[in-house]
């Protein structure tokens, strides 16, 4: 009895220590990911919510649940696939819960990427433009809206676009097509009183 | 306004990114406002595009990766704080162990000589038998007894004893065996004479029992007083 008190606990600390060791090169592993995959998380929750800080608090999140599912998603592409889609998931989540309790932030970060605008009133038309545009997008169906992103993302080919949503190639196009014709359909009527590049 | 016949062609021609060509082609060639609108809704097309890339690759801040590898340690911190007192409680109850096989053979001596006592009186087989002990040698069977006997009144008495006594490699006592000798104390309790009966010291083996001889007493015969009477009467009466 005595020796089967002291076995038990003895035997579950050494898994456990052989789970750690696990864990250790699972982290090793996936810090190595994260340089790359940390920022694309980052855009595509940026794409979906207009705020930088809700953005990146979608990207943490979705960064610790692809660590803790790493074991099943080490292969590279699969890994990028799956963080897009719980990264957008995720920010589609955060999104629909900001509107139901109806306090969005009105004050959206503008985009680094945008090139350097030549004057003030261009600054403030742009500006005014790409907010149109974030809203317009918001406003497009889930699985186009996932589609018109990944396009827009620097590195992502069609190829890969059909393989992290898993539909045919095709459709990727189709889908990008009909989503920005919906996009500036959205902004035609802005288009006329902004001062365009 | 471009002409109406050619507007849905203009919009499709912007959004794919296509050259006109065709008819199309030539009433863009002829047609001044239909030529402005098709400019204007590239214009539209390639504004989208541009705002597009600038909200898919938006820097991410610098804070995101150490934010991110604070909160993996912080997931994975939990459990390495659950091994360790494993470790320490795995550590202490096997340091309790050790001590207690230090503390053992002091003990041990101290059982023996209590054990040697009872052990040379050997125990009339009938009174084995009686407490259902099917044990042949004698001695041997006092010896289990006295053993079960004092783990017994340990484990009724206290745990701590019980612990104690359980350190001897005998503890491990059938069920059966146990609820036996459990009926054993519980008759000695009640009948103090079967507990003497056990006790007593039995004669040596190999020296044979003297008894002395059976005295009978001569035995007196009275005649009845009746029988008695009557006869003398009658022999009175012959007479
Ligand atoms: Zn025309």
């Amino acid at each position: 009895m005595q020796e089967l008190v002291l076995n038990q606990p003895v035997s579950t600390a050494r898994s456990e220590l052989v789970r750690e060791a696990a864990q250790a090169d699972a982290r090793r592993e996936f810090e190595e990911r994260l340089a790359e995959c940390g920022p694309l998380a980052y855009r595509v929750a940026r794409g979906v919510l207009r705020n930088t800080a809700d953005a990146e608090d979608v990207a943490q999140e979705a960064l610790l649940r692809a660590y803790k599912g790493f074991e099943r998603l080490r292969d590279r592409s699969r890994f990028r696939g799956w963080l897009v889609r719980i990264s957008f998931r995720l920010a589609l989540d955060r999104l629909r819960s900001a509107k139901r309790r109806e306090q969005r932030d009105t004050l959206w970060s503008h985009p680094a990427h945008l090139p350097a605008p030549a004057n003030a009133e261009d600054i403030a038309a742009s500006n005014q433009f790409q907010s149109h545009l974030e809203r317009a997008l918001e406003e497009l169906p889930e699985k186009l809206r996932l589609v018109l992103l990944l396009s827009a993302m620097d590195g992502y080919t069609i190829e890969e676009i059909a393989a992290t949503v898993g539909v045919p190639i095709g459709t990727v196009k189709s889908r990008i097509f009909i989503a920005r014709k919906k996009l500036a359909e959205k902004l035609r009527c802005h288009a006329n009183s902004i001062k365009m590049r | 306004m471009p002409c109406e016949q050619y507007k849905n062609a203009l919009v499709e021609a912007a959004a794919g990114s296509t050259t006109p060509s065709g008819e199309l082609l030539a009433h863009l060639g002829e047609c001044a406002s239909c030529s402005a609108a098709f400019a204007q809704e590239q214009s539209l097309f390639a504004a989208v595009d541009s705002g597009l890339h600038a909200a898919a690759n938006t820097e991410a801040p610098p804070s995101l990766l150490p934010r991110v590898r604070v909160a993996l340690d912080e997931a994975t911190a939990p459990r390495l704080r659950w091994v360790q007192p494993l470790v320490l409680a795995s550590a202490g109850i096997a340091l309790v162990f050790v001590v207690f096989l230090l503390a053992r053979p002091h003990r041990s001596v101290q059982e023996e000589v209590a054990k040697q006592a009872p052990a040379i009186v050997p125990i009339p087989k009938v009174s084995a038998a009686k407490t259902n002990l099917e044990t042949t040698n004698s001695s041997g069977s006092t010896q289990v007894a006295a053993n079960h006997f004092s783990h017994f009144h340990a484990a009724r008495n206290s745990t701590n004893l019980y612990a104690a006594a359980s350190s001897n490699p005998e503890v491990l006592v059938p069920p059966d065996e146990r609820e036996a000798f459990a009926r054993l104390v519980a008759v000695l309790n009640r009948h103090s004479d079967v507990a003497a009966a056990l006790m007593a010291k039995a004669p040596q083996k190999g020296v044979l029992v003297t008894a002395d001889p059976l005295q009978i007493p001569d035995i007196e015969i009275k005649p009845l007083e009746g029988a008695e009477t009557e006869t003398s009467k009658g022999a009175s009466e012959k007479q």
